[in-house]
């Protein structure tokens, strides 16, 4: 197995930046060619290779196939890049209607990255400690490109919520898909191939993914390194990976006002909690982010990071504790499913289909104490707010697409009818179909909401290349 | 109960007309709510249909292959009464899509006896069919979601958590009892016709007869036999040449309007009567494994079928497979590759330029890249496609299926228990055959890493 080479990783596809708590994403235009490649050969940019203690910024980079055939990147060379980066998240009415951005998420409607928007070539990402490093960052970028004739098509900002907690007000980024030979404490059950994140590594099948590899002539000043797979050849893809993004505005008053409806109007004996319960059975944690399947009856606040759980191998195999259904069951299975739950087998196989989340909240929280019934009792009052999805995967296929639409958005998902995502479902929209049921597997029998409305509106998105920092510099260099 | 057949007519177009009768057919998206031309929700005991242009290609010799027209069904049995229901039904639309083949009577000649002898006439039998389940009926099928439908209102209808198990069942027993539109339910499904389970059982015997006269003389020849099948597949050439974006795209906009989707793959079988006798086996097997090994509701570990079928076609020298399946082609792959790759590694080696095997099992399918490359430089288009329950997966129909054996019988309260579950997630689904499980359990990694 061969470690990841750190130094060459942009920081932001191994690490959240924890510490750097302002950020904003800028979507650029390249009007000069030239001027952006030198820019590009002296842009400080963050390795994964860091001091977290004294690290106070970060600036990421990543490119869209109209910025790379910009500065330069032949044609020949950009076929061997991801079909689904090329063609684009918006590229074919197929993938629309997979990944479920239709209706009022359609790309017409977006902000950015839609056919309607300006054409962006390059998303940069400055980090900073607080906001006053970021926007330190921000002015001496901003200046630097200008001279570099980059025009600034959007600028994305972030808040960092308290508590950890995303907009809904639940604890968010409890658990982290662990790499191989990098997370070192990582458990062998829960590791996958780095192949499967980042470029130019064996992955889950032990292969290397496609990406473009150059013949030497092609790097003059020999910047790459040479392809593990195919040492002729120069890596243009190594230590690179894709990153998906997606504006996810979130319908927070929407959200709760219908959880409390249903949750009263539930068959049973009334329970105060009942509203915070039916929510937390929705998305498989409690709102302090302690999973359903450790703590079934009650939130455990003490138990908030655990992360160390499966569905049949933790006794919860008919979603008794975690409804089958459940955000957190839908979006990591863990061992629920085929080939036989339960098994190493199933486990490999649920690898196949990870990827390494990096977003960010966006917009002014409901309430500041982030407590469920301060959001419930303030109200949304219509702003903007929701999430920058952000996540790394090396084959947009079989690894973000398939999450989207074979589990999240799939109404039969693991054996159900009607059930898409209760959080991010498009409500049935990519399988034909209406979805927006919610079933609570009990006993002796089940209860159900229905009619469930789409809680998340897509705003702007698109598929990127972040590259190795030598593979940036390479960009620099081309003529 | 029926048991379920599938119909192949296949007809050459006639030079120069292939555009008109693609023209007539249009594509997938322009239908996705019904074909008025040949109207398929009106043919009754109708599961799938769809229907193909093979276009114009070269065998491996570099002969040319003309352009040929298919039409695919599968239907509750016999297939024979089906044939006449197309002719009586869908006479017009019939004219309208095979007017450009070879051999369709002449305009003054059409009457349903002369269209029923040129289905018959281009009819092929299937070299290997599966089908998820024997003995389900489109109408079974349809009914008993419309059951678990109702019995779901009733239940969503008032608050039954102090029910115990016993009670409840009984509570909705007497709600189904009560419904003259659902008290069939009441009684178990019969299972397919005598005639067929007869028939069933004699192709058991006789397969099973000729295994027996065969295997020993294979294993005999075994040490023989697996070097020539070593050094075949050391010559073999895989395919590496990738299908355009255009070509891909085209295939995927025809994708994922339902919970179904379709697939269609021909290509050349290998040359040579070495291989010729291994694809015969090897077919012959696996229709004898659709029928009595894989025969509830998995091929190969594969759950996700409902209906499959490979066909010859072009004298022996092509075969196609075509498949209605859950969820989307990206997933049905990694299924392939993740699940059912030793059984249809067998099946699909036998295809020229098929990523490489190793003893048949091995290898090829499990190459991700290579499998995914391959697959579409060998997908052909299904123009027309039609399902009578596009929002229903194999799983959802098997669960519908256990909802109402369950409403008969007496069954203990551990059972009572798990099927009331059922109203709430349908992934239980009844256990393969043993041989099914043993083949699917057989650490295939593992014994492939001495294949080489």
């Amino acid at each position: 197995m061969s470690l990841l080479e750190i130094s060459d990783i942009q920081g932001i596809i191994l690490f959240n930046y924890g510490r750097l708590r302002s950020a904003c994403y800028l979507l650029l235009q390249i009007t000069q060619p030239a001027a952006a490649r030198a820019w590009l050969g002296t842009l400080p940019l963050l390795s994964a290779q860091f001091d977290n203690k004294t690290a106070d910024r970060a600036v990421n980079i990543a490119f869209t196939p109209a910025g790379l055939s910009r500065l330069g990147v032949s044609e020949s060379q950009m076929a061997d890049f991801a079909g689904e980066f090329l063609e684009g998240m918006t590229g074919t009415s197929h993938r629309q209607r997979i990944l479920g951005d239709v209706g009022d998420s359609s790309p017409d409607g977006w902000h950015w990255g839609g056919p309607r928007n300006p054409q962006s070539h390059v998303l940069l990402m400055l980090f900073g400690r607080d906001d006053a490093v970021l926007a330190s960052v921000l002015s001496e970028h901003e200046a630097a490109l200008a001279r570099a004739g980059l025009t600034t098509i959007a600028k994305l900002d972030t808040t960092w919520l308290p508590k950890q907690r995303e907009h809904f007000g639940f604890r968010d980024g409890v658990s982290r898909t662990d790499i191989e030979g990098f997370h070192v404490d990582a458990k062998p059950e829960n590791a996958t191939a780095p192949g499967e994140f980042v470029l130019g590594y064996r992955n889950a099948y032990g292969q290397y993914t496609q990406r473009p590899l150059l013949s030497p002539d092609q790097d003059p000043l020999g910047l790459l390194q040479p392809a593990p797979d195919d040492p002729a050849k120069r890596d243009l893809g190594m230590n690179g990976s894709y990153l998906v993004f997606r504006q996810l505005r979130q319908h927070v008053e929407a959200f709760w006002k219908y959880v409390d409806e249903q949750a009263k109007r539930m068959p049973g004996p009334l329970d105060p909690n009942a509203t915070v319960r039916l929510a937390s059975k929705m998305i498989g944690r409690w709102p302090s982010g302690t999973p359903l399947v450790v703590a079934p009856k009650a939130d455990d606040p003490a138990r908030c990071d655990e992360n160390d759980f499966f569905y049949y191998r933790s006794n919860d195999p008919h979603g008794l504790k975690c409804p089958i259904g459940a955000h957190i069951r839908r979006a990591n299975p863990r061992d629920a499913l085929d080939p036989e739950p339960g098994s190493d087998r199933s486990i490999e196989v649920g690898k196949r289909h990870r990827v390494l989340r990096r977003g960010r909240t966006y917009g002014p929280p409901v309430a500041e104490s982030m407590e469920i019934s301060d959001i419930i009792a303030a109200g949304d009052s219509g702003r903007d707010r929701g999430l920058h999805f952000i996540c790394f995967n090396t084959q947009i296929g079989r690894q973000f697409e398939f999450i989207q639409h074979t589990w999240l958005n799939n109404p039969k998902f693991d054996g159900l009818y009607e059930d898409d995502d209760p959080l991010v479902g498009d409500r049935g929209g990519s399988h034909g179909k209406p979805g927006g049921t919610f079933t609570v597997q009990a006993e002796p029998v089940r209860r159900r909401v229905s009619g469930m409305p789409r809680f998340t509106q897509l705003l702007g998105g698109g598929y990127f290349f972040m590259p190795g920092i030598r593979a940036v510099r390479f960009l620099g260099s081309l003529r | 109960m029926p048991h379920q057949e599938a119909l192949t007519v296949i007809a050459p177009i006639r030079p120069g007309e292939v555009e008109a009768a693609k023209g007539v057919l249009g594509t997938i998206p322009d239908h996705v709510d019904g074909w008025d031309i040949i109207p398929f929700d009106k043919v009754p005991r109708l599961h799938f249909a769809r229907l193909a242009v093979f276009d114009e290609a070269k065998d491996l010799t570099g002969a040319a292959i003309s352009a040929q027209l298919a039409l695919m069904t599968n239907v509750d049995g016999p297939v024979d009464a089906h044939l006449n229901d197309l002719v009586r039904i869908a006479s017009p639309g019939l004219d309208a899509v095979f007017g450009a083949c070879a051999g369709y009577p002449d305009e003054s000649q059409r009457t349903p006896a002369t269209r029923l002898r040129f289905l018959r006439r281009y009819q092929r039998d299937a070299a290997a069919f599966y089908v998820n389940r024997q003995g389900r009926s489109v109408d079974q099928i349809q009914k008993e979601e419309s059951l678990r439908r109702e019995i779901g209102k009733f239940l969503d209808s008032a608050d039954f958590s102090r029910h115990s198990p016993e009670t409840l069942r009984k509570a909705i027993r007497e709600f189904v009892g009560g419904r003259p539109d659902l008290k069939w339910a009441l009684e178990p499904a019969e299972p397919p016709g005598l005639a067929w389970r007869v028939r069933n059982v004699l192709h058991l015997v006789e397969d099973t007869g000729i295994a027996l006269v065969a295997l020993p003389v294979a294993i005999l020849l075994a040490p023989f036999l697996l070097s020539l099948l070593r050094s075949h597949e050391r010559a073999d050439v895989p395919d590496t040449s990738a299908a355009s974006a255009e070509s891909i795209d085209r295939l995927r906009a025809d994708e994922d309007f339902w919970v179904h989707n379709q697939v269609i793959a021909a290509g050349c079988f290998k040359p040579g009567l070495f291989r010729q006798v291994v694809t015969t086996v090897i077919l012959r097997t696996t229709d004898f494994a659709c029928r009595h090994i894989y025969n509830r509701g998995t091929l190969s570990g594969l759950n996700t079928l409902h209906f499959a079928r490979w066909v010859g076609m072009d004298d022996g020298r092509r075969m196609f497979f075509s498949s209605n399946y859950d969820g989307s082609l990206e997933s049905y792959m990694n299924d392939f590759i993740d699940k059912a790759a030793w059984g249809l590694n067998a099946i699909f080696s036998n295809g020229d330029g098929f990523p490489r095997t190793s003893l048949l099992f091995c290898g090829g399918i499990r190459d991700e890249k290579a499998y995914k490359r391959f697959l579409p430089t060998r997908q052909v288009q299904s123009r027309v496609w039609y399902s009578a329950y596009p929002h229903l997966t194999t799983k959802n129909i098997a669960n519908n299926a256990a909802i109402r054996a369950g409403l008969s019988g007496q069954p203990s309260a551990d059972e009572v228990r798990v099927w009331l579950r059922r109203f709430g997630v349908g992934n239980h689904l009844p256990p393969s055959g043993l041989i099914a499980r043993i083949l699917d359990n057989l650490p295939w990694d593992r014994l492939c890493r001495f294949s080489k």
